[in-house]
């Protein structure tokens, strides 16, 4: 097969756009470091040129955005990624609706298929639930969050954010706080960052541990100063406030003091440490409002940001197809 | 009278502790002779079997089969639930009370064996529900229910979570001189689980069951067991904590018995790392020493029994994401084979695989079968031990046919099945 080169403008210094062996985005989980460094590549193109990046992969394209769970955030950043290529973009919010008709997934998945979607991007609440629609569908499967399993586009605009700001993600230290248990944010991140050669630190109360964590190369601490000592980066976690009603925690006020970030612990990490958060954030629970909206430390925003760019990155990658 | 007579025949009767060539003789459905060797002449004999050295033994006795009928006949009816087991190699089997209605009742028990009686082929025996509908509060009818013909107790494809509940159920059975057959899963650790805990539930962001859930109310249940003498059958035991568990009670002699199902012995957690839902069961796969730790107890006696398992689910129920797609699959099809990569994997001996199979289940839960001695009723099988296969369900006589071994290559092909001294499969008409 000859190499397709979809755009007029390769060969004037932009990276070339990623290509993929899997015809799919299910998960960071198997991905080479190459095929990483490619998306991130193309994924900063595209954070420098958001609106002239003169790709047009999706022209006559059109990409179904599936959520199942609420999420404007992503779902707009997808939506704005895909328009930026050129593509037409279909929401879909089957949260509820559909559902307690008792139409199951693949039900709604042969009714997508019968409108021939190029890529469909699914954010569902069971883990695996965006890996079965692969398998029942003609389109690409874009997984935008698949319940406590992966959220491979998070994890590449959070490298994508590391990688601009600092230059690099090998040898740093990444303290990843909160929730691990249920976070696909963390999954993702852990399989992405440490194929890339970063540290991996998890914090969280031990409750909130899933088992044989420390079997995915991670380094694990439920002692917050301890965890983000010398940090480079410290990349906080959304908790459910229903999990702080003494099932898993005791309560909102003992977990911000034991876990929350504030002034203090981050003097612990390392005097350049920058602050993420994939949101959205519970204020006053999880971080402290201040280091949240402190431009020198915080990520924050330059992470929504990125996340179009690293979207871009993968909608242009898997609208190639494998290969 | 009519001599049927099975010749030069490789007979497997661990109840007479048989492995060698030889006849039977069936006389008006009963086994009236059995010996080693060759017959010197077959006179008197009415009809005269050569059996080519195919394996001749007692038929499977199933202890754990769910119907889907009454109550879910579109998965599978008790005639395709009967035929299946017969093209299994199962001459009797015996059904949970997981049926709607609920086998909770003397009627329901009367009701489900007289309807198989009516159909012929495999002996089918019920267990009652040990309380009513199944709900693990009040205890059902057991005295009406044993009467009727109940083989043991059961709260199905749930534990008893009450400790006094428990206890009057464990002395109620006692009383009655029926086993009480117990899932092991303390509900309130495996409530939402999705798979066993551990690196894969961690990787697959499903959520974990641990597997002290089963030893946790195994041991509880032991220390209940030590005070009422009662007999006590864990189902489906899958853990090595478990096992080594049931192992100690062997040894300070309580009546404690237990069975494990072909996945646990030849599937661990890691099939489910494609969110594969075939591979969801209850309780679910789990780690690679679990699985050895349960081939270790099939082979030094710990573990009594092989059971299928057999849970009819429906297609659809299976079609879902891994967390709520239905746990189960389907498993009288296949029970025989999946057993004796055991023996050609050297883990146990043929004969072992048939105690296994056959003479265990059927002292455990007091059902005819389980031997060929002279005067028994002539339920038995001939299957070829080294033909090969591969498991496809679409080719099952069940009609239910999702398993975890689907492409699965075993060797072990029935060829016959008898019960009553008539054969059961193939059905007449096709033989």
């Amino acid at each position: 097969m000859t190499k397709q080169t979809p755009n007029a403008n390769s060969g004037h210094g932009q990276p070339e756009v990623a290509r993929l062996s899997n015809r799919h985005i299910l998960g960071i989980e198997g991905m080479s470091p190459l095929e990483i460094r490619a998306l991130l590549d193309r994924g900063s193109y595209f954070a420098d040129h958001p609106t002239d990046s003169g790709s047009t992969a999706l022209r006559g394209k059109t990409i179904v955005n599936l959520f199942y769970e609420n999420s404007t955030r992503t779902r707009t950043s997808f939506e704005l990624a895909a328009k930026r290529l050129g593509g037409s973009v279909l929401n879909i919010a089957v949260a509820g609706s559909s559902v307690k008709k008792g139409e199951t997934l693949l039900d709604t998945a042969t009714t997508l298929n019968a409108m021939h979607p190029d890529i469909l991007v699914v954010r569902h609440n069971c883990s695996g639930a965006a890996r079965l629609l692969s398998r029942h569908v003609d389109a690409a499967v874009i997984n935008a969050g698949d319940g406590r399993h992966e959220h491979p586009t998070q994890a590449l605009l959070d490298a994508l954010t590391i990688r601009r700001r600092i230059g690099r993600i090998e040898g740093l230290t990444v303290a990843i706080c909160g929730d691990i248990a249920n976070s696909r944010v963390a999954r993702s991140n852990i399989h992405l960052l440490s194929t890339l050669g970063a540290n991996i630190r998890l914090v969280c109360p031990s409750t909130l541990l899933p088992a044989a964590i420390d079997q995915m190369g991670v380094d694990v601490y439920t002692d917050m100063e301890s965890g983000i000592a010398d940090a480079d980066i410290v990349m906080m976690l959304r908790l459910q406030t229903e999990r702080m009603a003494g099932t898993e925690t005791p309560s909102q006020r003992e977990y911000f003091n034991l876990f929350g970030l504030n002034k203090d612990k981050l003097n612990r990490a390392a005097p350049k440490a920058l602050i993420m958060h994939p949101g959205p954030m519970n204020r006053g629970v999880e971080i402290d409002s201040a280091i949240a909206d402190d431009v020198e430390k915080s990520l924050i925003h330059i992470q929504v940001e990125m996340g179009v760019a690293a979207r871009m990155a993968c909608l242009e990658a898997v609208s190639l197809g494998a290969a | 009278m009519t001599i049927s007579r099975f010749y030069n025949a490789h007979i497997v009767d661990p109840s007479q502790s048989i492995d060698g060539i030889g006849y039977i003789d069936i006389v008006d459905g009963k086994i009236s002779d059995l010996q080693l060797g060759t017959p010197g002449k077959h006179d008197t004999v009415d009809k005269l079997t050569d059996c080519n050295g195919a394996i001749l033994a007692p038929g499977l006795v199933d202890m754990r089969v769910q119907s889907a009928d009454p109550g879910a006949e579109h998965l599978e009816s008790l005639s395709t639930l009967l035929a299946a087991a017969a093209k299994g190699g199962i001459t009797a089997l015996a059904c949970l009370p997981n049926t709607r209605p609920v086998i909770d009742e003397a009627s329901a028990i009367d009701s489900l064996c007289l309807r198989a009686s009516r159909i012929g082929g495999p002996r089918l025996s019920a267990y009652g529900a040990a309380t009513k509908g199944l709900l693990g509060a009040e205890m059902a009818e057991l005295g009406l229910m044993a009467d009727a013909g109940a083989v043991g107790f059961t709260n199905g494809t749930t534990a008893i979570a009450d400790s006094l509940t428990m206890r009057r159920l464990l002395a109620y059975a006692s009383m009655l001189d029926r086993p009480f057959i117990q899932h092991c899963e303390d509900p309130s650790l495996t409530e939402n689980g999705e798979m066993n805990e551990g690196e894969t539930s961690t990787r697959l962001g499903l959520i974990g069951m641990p597997s002290e859930a089963e030893v946790i109310i195994l041991e509880r249940d032991l220390h209940l067991v030590r005070r009422s003498g009662a007999r006590y059958h864990v189902a489906h035991i899958s853990t090595r904590a478990a096992i080594e568990s049931v192992r100690r009670a062997k040894a300070e002699g309580l009546g404690v018995t237990a069975d494990t199902a072909p996945p646990y012995f030849l599937l661990n957690e890691l099939a489910v790392s494609t969110y594969n839902t075939a591979f969801k069961l209850s309780p679910p796969l789990r780690s690679e020493d679990d699985r050895q730790a349960v081939i270790e107890g099939l082979a030094d006696g710990t573990i009594d029994a092989v059971a299928s398992d057999h849970m009819p689910v429906d297609r659809d129920a299976k079609t879902q994401p891994f967390g709520p797609a239905a746990p189960g699959a389907s498993g009288v099809d296949t029970l025989l084979a999946l057993t004796l990569t055991l023996v050609h994997q050297n883990h146990i001996s043929l004969s072992r695989a048939i105690e296994l199979l056959s003479l265990a289940p059927s002292t455990i839960l007091d059902i005819e079968g389980g031997t060929l001695m002279p005067g028994a009723t002539a339920n038995f099988i001939l299957f070829r031990l080294d033909s090969s296969w591969i498991i496809k369900g679409a080719d099952f006589a069940s009609n239910s046919r999702i398993t975890p071994f689907e492409s699965h290559p075993v060797q072990g092909v029935v060829d016959f099945t008898y019960i009553n001294g008539v054969q059961a499969y193939p059905p007449a008409e096709l033989a």
